[in-house]
Parts: structure tokens; sequence; C-alpha cells
């Protein structure tokens, strides 16, 4: 019974946060495709080179994806600026990670500010969430 | 009616005690802060950058302010969606110091705050400044701490609200003796 609860409190939560995180990926690629007619995939390559390329950031200081959650996606990193503790992105040791769309749209809308001063197209969300995914 | 009259005298009573126990006197008020879905929200969304700092320390026009500029937060993006936008700032309003009486350190830091300033640092209130001044530079800057914001770095217990001097542990320093 308490294993039905969480079930349904768990389809009622991703229903209400507009679908699944596969959906959600379905839903950049449409984008994408719609932006870019010769779109074909998102890349985890070209994820990567945006993880880890630097932007002078919002803070006016150099910085990358990295500079925060550190080379390893599955090492432990830190808020370089205010020294808080971030748990590993890689869902392979984090399995929370990227299991909620609403906290993934919200992650991947401040942080490309963050980093790049500006939001991430459908291509790029889409290609970072690959790359994370296959971490 | 009996029910809520002896309650309203209770808080009453409660509320002249603890008025009368601030200041510098050395018996301390304990920090009762809100807890609920609400100050969990406040928590996860603002504490997943910052310890969330309690909001006694700053009254409601910083919180006002704080809250009208998330997309330029200390030079971060710290935007919201609309319905956790709303609870967190209902949340920090009723609790900032100029909506309840607030005590200890908490208190003495609102009450720093000059009625013409609308701080968003706590860390640049008069009171605050006043007891971090000794602190040498190269304690705060060091990889440990990072910042003078990061108040859990030193103060063990600040997430629960205790300031007291007994709890502070400096990296690479050790305990602090005024």
């Amino acid at each position: 019974m308490k294993r039905e609860l969480i079930v349904l409190a768990y389809l009622a939560g991703t229903l209400a946060y507009g679908g699944t995180v596969d959906d959600y990926i379905q839903n950049l690629a449409a984008q994408a495709k719609k932006q870019n007619p010769s779109f074909d995939g998102f890349s985890a390559k070209r994820g990567k080179n945006i993880y880890f390329s630097k932007h002078i950031g919002k803070r006016g200081k150099e910085i990358s994806c990295a500079s925060c959650h550190t080379n390893d996606p599955k090492q432990p990193g830190e808020n370089i600026f205010t020294g808080k503790k971030i748990k590993p992105l890689s869902p392979s040791v984090n399995p929370k990670r990227f299991t909620d769309v609403k906290k993934i749209k919200k992650w991947l809308r401040r942080n490309f500010k963050d980093v790049y001063r500006r939001e991430g197209s459908a291509t790029e969300k889409g290609d970072i969430l690959l790359f994370m995914r296959s971490n | 009616m009996k029910t809520i009259i002896t309650t309203i005298t209770t808080a009453l009573l409660i509320g002249t005690v603890t008025l009368y126990g601030d200041g510098d006197r050395k018996k301390k008020q304990p920090y009762m802060p809100e807890t609920g879905k609400a100050a969990e929200l406040y928590k996860t969304e603002c504490g997943a950058c910052h310890m969330a700092y309690q909001p006694e320390f700053l009254p409601k026009r910083s919180w006002e302010k704080m809250m009208r500029t998330l997309s330029e937060h200390f030079d971060t993006d710290a935007t919201l969606d609309r319905e956790e936008y709303r609870t967190i700032q209902a949340y920090l309003l009723r609790n900032a110091s100029d909506a309840k009486p607030v005590y200890g350190d908490t208190g003495k830091i609102a009450r720093s705050i000059r009625a013409e300033q609308t701080p968003l640092r706590i860390s640049q209130t008069r009171y605050f400044r006043k007891e971090h001044r000794e602190i040498p530079k190269r304690l705060i800057v060091q990889k440990e701490v990072r910042s003078i914001a990061n108040c859990t770095a030193c103060h063990t217990k600040a997430e629960k609200g205790d300031y007291s001097e007994r709890a502070i542990f400096i990296p690479n320093y050790g305990k602090w003796d005024d």
C-alpha cells in the first residue's frame, strides 16, 4: 500500500512538472530541430565542450561549469564563490541527479546565465544533459 | 473563547518575559525558528548555494529588495519559479527582524541597521563588522572559508541560529577567544 502511494505521489509529481526527464529531452530535441533543420540528435561530445569551455561569467571572473563542479562530475564540487559543497553531478554516483524536470530547468537556466551570461539554446541544453547523464 | 483568551494571555506573558530577557544579560533566548514547508523550501532553494541565513538578520525592506533582484543576486542568477518565489518571499517577510521580536546575535545585527539603510549583505551591517574586525584576512580568504558570508565555516552551529563564542572554530586557527 505504502509503495503504491509513493508511486502515485511520484506520478502526480511528474505530471505537475510536465512529464518525465525523457519527455523533457524529447521536447528539447523538437525545439532544436525547429531552430535548426539539420539538427540530427544531441551530442555528448558537444556537451563536454560546453562543460569545460571557459567564459567570463556573470561575476566578471573566467569560469567554466568545471570551476565549481570539478573536472570529474563524479567528484563532489564546491561553489567557488560561497564555499558551499555541491554533491556530485554524475548520476552514476548520485542517482538523484537529473530525475526532476523542474530542477533541471532551473539549474540549466541559472548556470548558463552564470557561466555564459545568456540562456542556453535547446541544442546546448540537450547536449549538456546527454554528457551529464552519460557520466 | 476561554481557550483563546488563555492562549493570548500566555502568548503575551511569554512575549513580555522574553522581551525583558533581551539585551546583554547572560541568559540567552534560544532561537525558535519557524518550521514547516516554507522554511524547508527556503532551506533547499536558498541553501543550495549558501547557508540559508536566518531571516531575522534583516528587516523587511532588505528582503523585499533581495527578492526583487534575484536575477542579479550578488552577480549570480538566483531566479525562482512563481510559486516558490511567493512562498519564500512570504516566509522571509513574516520572519524579518521588524516583523516580530528577535533576540541574541541576530537581533543585535538587525538593530545595528539604521532606518535609512537597506542592506543586502548581513556582513555589511555595523554590528557584524564590529564583531569580525579582528579576524585576519588570511583566515577569511583561505579555501576552507572563502568568504565572510560563509557563516558555517567557523560558526559550527550557525544553521541552528547559534552564533555563540563557544561554537566558533576557525579552520587552521582553532577556537576564537575575544
